[in-house]
């Protein structure tokens, strides 16, 4: 196969060009993904200003979303300020300075950690929940009967949820900063021996300031977006009854988690 | 006209009383625990004793893995770049030297990082995957198909993907630290200007960092076809029922692997002192 020039328009496809034709085709997919969210970005955005959503419809899916995940944030948030701790330990104990835990500990979890694992593990309960939604909406047709009846579904539907995933987000990375720090603070009391007392101050000492938490906090605005945007558009291109939608909802979370880490990457490099 | 519909739903609980709640919500919870312990033990004994079907672990196994391969590769580039970026950020605050910054890096990754962030993607990827395609057996009716021709879908349908994902992760794993070092090495050349071969240092890792990250391997492979295998099994309903398992199963796989984390590397931290 080396010596033969690569054949493209043999009718059994070569090794080389099914190759190329993968290739091709996942760019294509790709392609229209992200053609597929830019375009709802934009129909949603159209509707945002000037406002036409339907309120009740944003409190409900902010109930449903907030304070309904509220458990497994908090799980979460603790267990990540133990392991951050527990991570940072050593590289401090190596420069000799255990009173600087506290900062080890909270520079990661307030810039990075905190709201990534925030952002996955609302990506997996609000995210995966609301294409799942949406999906079976879709599947038993109530978006076209929705149509029928002259209401516009991404007005009534798509924008609430759009806005209470991106508040969600928000929100709950606040509320999980804060929570991590405390489940770090008993961390390093309990394994570390270093009190409460010096491990806030570790924190609020000037290396950390204001600056290290609105990155994070602007973080999570992008992630609610790239999320919001994936798991409606998922939901909205669900087709063939119940294995799509699970089809659905795993395209939805895959493609959550991707966009977050490169977007994480593009926001850290352009705040700095 | 919703908010009304909010206030008739909470006022039920409210009338029960918050301890009705706490104590309905414990009760779910252990009998929860209790069938996901009992999918475990019954996942155990059929890899001992079950039935052996030709090609399924191979099957699973290119499923699990090599359909992982390239998201992998690209969340563990992204977060390795990211990693490096930010920690040489916190470097430069404290000590202008960057000398020790690729051994740290290398001892965080191979302690903890790259075990636990590869597999937070897996079980966003595979969880969600096996958690679809069981569910919409138990939707479909195949699951009880099985159960008529005898054969326990604990053995059918979860030990294959059992043994398919312990050594998949493994593998995966493996390649998605070699992925986020490179990854950082090239972040640090081009930011900080660290040359790779100072960057390459071996200098802190020791047998308790290979055997700590190698448990974790192990545990998350374990966990994550349990935990989404016993969400998919557990489906009822139509296509909502199939989208709200894929959402379980997501959830808790990534909440098991939190919690698995922090007492393995708990237990690491306590026997293996530096």
């Amino acid at each position: 196969m080396t010596a033969a020039a690569p054949t493209t328009n043999d009718s059994a496809p070569s090794g080389f060009s099914a190759a190329v034709g993968a290739l091709g085709g996942g760019f294509l997919a790709l392609a229209e993904t992200v053609g597929g969210m830019g375009v709802l970005l934009g129909r949603i955005l159209r509707r945002l200003f000037p406002p036409r959503l339907d309120g009740p419809e944003l409190w409900r899916n902010r109930y449903k979303m907030a304070v309904k995940s509220m458990p497994i944030v908090v799980v979460t948030a603790l267990f990540t300020g133990g392991i951050m701790v527990i991570q940072a330990t050593p590289t401090v104990q190596r420069l000799g300075a255990e009173g600087m835990v506290g900062w080890a500990a909270g520079f990661g979890t307030l810039r990075e950690v905190g709201p990534l694992l925030t952002a996955l593990m609302i990506s997996g309960r609000v995210g995966a929940n609301n294409t799942a939604e949406l999906g079976t909406m879709v599947v038993t047709e109530q978006i076209d009967a929705l149509r029928v009846l002259a209401i516009d579904p991404i007005g009534f539907l798509v924008l609430p949820r759009f806005l209470g995933i991106v508040l969600t987000l928000f929100m709950m990375t606040l509320f999980s900063d804060m929570l991590a720090l405390f489940g770090a603070a008993v961390a390093s009391q309990v394994l570390v021996h270093v009190p409460p007392a010096s491990f806030f101050n570790g924190i609020t000492g000037g290396l950390l300031g204001f600056g290290d938490v609105a990155n994070g906090l602007i973080k999570s605005v992008v992630f609610g977006i790239v999320m919001a945007l994936s798991s409606c558009h998922f939901g909205l291109a669900t087709k063939g009854g119940a294995p799509g939608v699970g089809r659905a909802v795993n395209a939805t979370v895959v493609a959550s988690a991707a966009g977050v880490f490169v977007l994480d990457y593009l926001v850290s490099f352009m705040l700095g | 006209m919703s908010q009304q519909a909010a206030e008739q739903q909470a006022r039920p609980a409210a009338a029960g009383g918050v301890v009705a709640q706490l104590g309905g919500t414990a009760i779910d919870l252990f009998a929860g625990g209790r069938e996901l312990y009992g999918v475990f033990v019954r996942t155990l004994y059929y890899v001992v004793r079950g039935r052996r079907e030709k090609g399924a672990v191979l099957s699973q196994m290119y499923e699990i893995g090599n359909k992982s391969a390239f998201f992998i590769t690209i969340t563990m580039g992204f977060i390795g770049m990211i990693l490096v970026y930010q920690g040489g950020l916190q470097t430069q605050r404290i000590v202008p030297d960057f000398t020790m910054l690729g051994a740290t890096y290398l001892e965080l990754l191979i302690r903890d990082l790259a075990a636990s962030i590869g597999a937070l993607m897996l079980a966003t990827r595979v969880g969600a995957g096996i958690a679809a395609e069981i569910g919409s057996m138990v939707v479909t009716e195949q699951v009880d198909a099985l159960r008529m021709c005898a054969a326990d879908p604990v053995d059918f349908l979860i030990v294959p993907r059992f043994l398919a994902s312990i050594v998949m992760t493994v593998v995966l794993i493996v390649w998605a630290a070699f992925v986020a070092f490179t990854a950082g090495g090239i972040t640090a050349y081009v930011a900080f200007g660290v040359l790779p071969r100072t960057f390459f240092n071996l200098a802190l890792i020791d047998y308790g960092d290979m055997l700590t990250g190698f448990a974790k391997c192990i545990a998350y492979g374990a966990a994550i076809p349990v935990v989404s295998g016993y969400c998919g099994l557990s489906t009822f309903g139509g296509s909502e029922g199939v989208g709200w398992a894929t959402t379980r199963a997501v959830v808790n796989s990534s909440l098991a692997i939190i919690i698995l984390n922090f007492f393995i590397s708990g237990a690491a931290f306590l026997v293996f002192p530096k």
